[in-house]
């Protein structure tokens, strides 16, 4: 069997732009070449405006996403406040440390906007916890190669949410598109400082 | 399975876990895997093989206990997330369980049926319907094409019908026949299914 | 007066095909079955190109070759259908989208500067495992049935043409050579004829045949609907729905739907559509593919 990153499939994508972020990622889950659900979304909500994507092995997508909605939870209880994007970054962090002789499959991406500063923020782990801080995107999954060349081709600074979606969603789609893992469809996030749009791309179903 | 011996050619590989819920599993290599799917209130439900009864009886004794404790049905949807926790957990273990499960129930109180797929992974996925084994990939694109969401239960068992057809075409290995269990807003039932008919091939 | 009869009464066409000296001579300058090709200056040269090769047991292996296909061909009353994805992986990456998987055998009734929609003479191929191994030896098998069919004045049988392709796969057994191909076609000696021919030596005769790595989706379909006495329309719809749920569930294959009629005047192309479109479509006209979500 190949690696555990490469098992089930996946593709996640953050980026930035002005006083806004988006995260995407495809709705694949496979067992090696074949697709088992079309609808396994890799993205999770954690505050209004903090989001976390989750690559990699699906039962560490599983496990890690209920893990950090107690440890959140936990959080939002005791200090009576939602947590901020930069907050979860380091709790993620360490987190994924702890494992450090045995680590989760996975490759987490982190977009929110911190709300007391209003500032959009973004950034990327390895399976071990060091933190990729990143002005323009991050990328993960089985379609990172494919999404570091689309990115570096459509990104460019100060995008309007507007067309930061559009952005997102052709660099998404055309990179996944060249991936066999990942696609089947795609979830966006746009977020803006006191508004959220989901939506839905319907991509290729091959 | 014990090397090329077949050892009981019925036994159910299903666990009821509370009134509405009920659990397939099959194990390690030499199954072929069990297959089920989903419909409007009802689900009909179909194994084959052989046990891995340990597994499953913790999880059903569990379920039992929290109903036991707490006076209330767990919901599928709850069932299916503590299954997949103690799964994920027995894989990060000295020695892991290795069962595929299929999840299917219908919630006590919405009356909404839903069925989910775990593997031995412990990777869980809401799924309309599912198989695991080389069932997968011989009824899959059967299932992909003849079902919907309103299908009826003569409809369904005819479907379950068409795909132990074809699992009798193509599979290297007689399977032993299935049984077919459905679940309904009443409880689970099995159905009578004719496993002696013959297949032509084309 | 006897030496004109004699001179006319011959029957027209004798002296148009070849004597016997003649067609021994011609036997004779056939090429040989096995070409001369370059190995690997060791002594186990078909487990060395397997090491180096071999994607699914070692996904970092230095030579990726491009795999994962869906094939399908299968005979009914009024011919054959054949039809295939368009996919070219090589490892997670997918190489090509517009690969074609159906090859047209013997030169002479390729039909490539006909311009046409006629029916075109002739055999088709399918291509399923290595690419470079099929289309090279379709093209070997093409370059043979054309010798054919120039000694012998008509075409060469589905039986025959097979035979020619399994004794070569037979030859390099074990070289490591990766290919699962079909021969459609219908000649007037054997009717509609379908063979399936792989890199093992094995051929065979049959109704039905789907090879690659979405074969079991496509089987799936095709087995529960197929029956030999349908309609052309109906046989042509089968053969793409079969296709289209191998591409959905099989992620090795994809692209578009190359979909072929062989028939008794020839084959007949019926299009080489993107898959999407038709996905929707299927979808949304008749409620199937309902583990897809179209709305969130």
């Amino acid at each position: 069997m190949g690696s555990p990153f490469d098992i089930n499939g996946g593709a996640c994508v953050a980026m930035v732009g002005k006083d806004c972020v988006a995260i995407a990622c495809d709705l694949r889950l496979g067992m090696q070449a074949l697709t088992v659900s079309n609808n396994f979304p890799k993205i999770f909500n954690y505050a209004p405006s903090t989001y976390l994507g989750l690559t990699g092995l699906a039962t560490d997508v599983n496990t890690v996403s209920d893990l950090f909605r107690y440890k959140v939870n936990m959080y939002r209880l005791r200090e009576e406040r939602n947590i901020a994007p930069q907050t979860l970054a380091n709790l993620v962090s360490s987190s994924l440390y702890e494992k450090r002789f045995g680590p989760f499959f996975i490759s987490p991406v982190i977009a929110g906007i911190n709300q007391t500063t209003g500032k959009p923020f973004i950034c990327g782990f390895d399976s071990i916890g060091c933190i990729d801080l990143a002005k323009d995107f991050i990328v993960s999954g089985t379609a990172s190669e494919q999404l570091f060349g689309t990115c570096e081709g459509l990104w460019e600074p100060d995008l309007s949410p507007e067309d930061l979606f559009e952005t997102i969603s052709q660099a998404l789609l055309a990179a996944v598109d060249r991936d066999a893992l990942s696609g089947w469809g795609a979830q966006v996030y746009i977020i803006e400082k006191d508004k959220v749009t989901q939506r839905l791309l319907k991509g290729r179903q091959d | 399975m014990r090397g090329p011996t077949i050892i009981k050619a019925e036994d159910d590989k299903t666990r009821q876990l509370n009134k509405h819920t009920l659990m397939a599993f099959s194990g390690e290599a030499g199954d072929t895997g069990e297959l089920l799917m989903i419909r409007n209130s009802t689900l009909p439900m179909l194994t084959n093989g052989f046990p891995l009864v340990q597994f499953a009886e913790y999880v059903q004794a569990n379920v039992s206990l929290y109903t036991m404790r707490n006076d209330t049905e767990l919901s599928p949807a709850a069932v299916s997330s503590f299954v997949r926790g103690e799964l994920a957990r027995s894989l990060r273990s000295r020695s892991p369980y290795t069962v595929n499960l299929l999840l299917g129930g219908v919630d006590p109180v919405t009356q909404e049926p839903s069925l989910y797929w775990i593997d031995y992974l412990a990777s869980l996925a809401p799924v309309p319907y599912a198989a695991h084994g080389y069932a997968q990939y011989y009824c899959l694109s059967l299932l992909d094409k003849h079902h919907n969401p309103n299908i009826s239960l003569e409809e369904g068992m005819k479907l379950l019908e068409r795909c132990t057809d074809e699992l009798k075409r193509r599979l290297p290995i007689d399977y032993k026949g299935v049984l077919v269990k459905v679940i309904t807003k009443d409880g689970v039932k099995v159905m009578d299914f004719d496993n002696d008919r013959v297949v032509r091939s084309a | 007066m006897d030496k004109l009869v004699a001179q006319y009464s011959r029957p027209a066409h004798q002296n148009e095909f070849y004597s016997e000296q003649e067609q021994q001579d011609l036997n004779e300058s056939l090429p040989p079955l096995s070409l001369k090709f370059s190995m690997p200056p060791i002594d186990n040269s078909a487990s060395f190109l397997r090491a180096m090769t071999d994607d699914h047991s070692n996904p970092s292996c230095p030579i990726k070759i491009a795999h994962g296909t869906t094939t399908l061909a299968f005979r009914f009353q009024g011919g054959i259908i054949v039809c295939t994805d368009s996919r070219a992986t090589a490892g997670n990456w997918i190489a090509s989208q517009t690969v074609k998987k159906v090859i047209p055998v013997s030169r002479l009734s390729r039909g490539e500067d006909k311009p046409s929609n006629d029916p075109t003479p002739g055999l088709l191929g399918t291509m399923a495992g290595g690419a470079a191994d099929c289309q090279y030896w379709l093209r070997y098998l093409s370059q043979q049935c054309t010798l054919h069919e120039i000694r012998h004045k008509r075409r060469i049988t589905v039986a025959a043409a097979s035979k020619i392709l399994a004794n070569l796969t037979y030859a390099y057994k074990g070289y490591g050579l990766s290919m699962g191909t079909m021969l459609a076609g219908v000649t007037p000696q054997e009717g509609p004829a379908l063979y399936y021919i792989d890199s093992d030596g094995t051929r065979l005769p049959g109704n039905l045949f789907c090879v690659g790595s979405g074969q079991t989706f496509a089987y799936g379909v095709l087995d529960a609907n197929y029956k030999y006495e349908m309609s052309e329309q109906d046989a042509l719809a089968l053969g793409r729905r079969a296709i289209l749920a191998a591409m959905h569930r099989d992620a090795y294959s994809g692209g578009f739907i190359n979909l072929y009629h062989v028939k008794e005047e020839g084959w007949v192309h019926h299009g080489f559509d993107d898959m999407n479109p038709i996905f929707w479509k299927t979808k949304l006209d008749n409620g199937e593919f309902s583990n897809v979500t179209s709305e969130l």
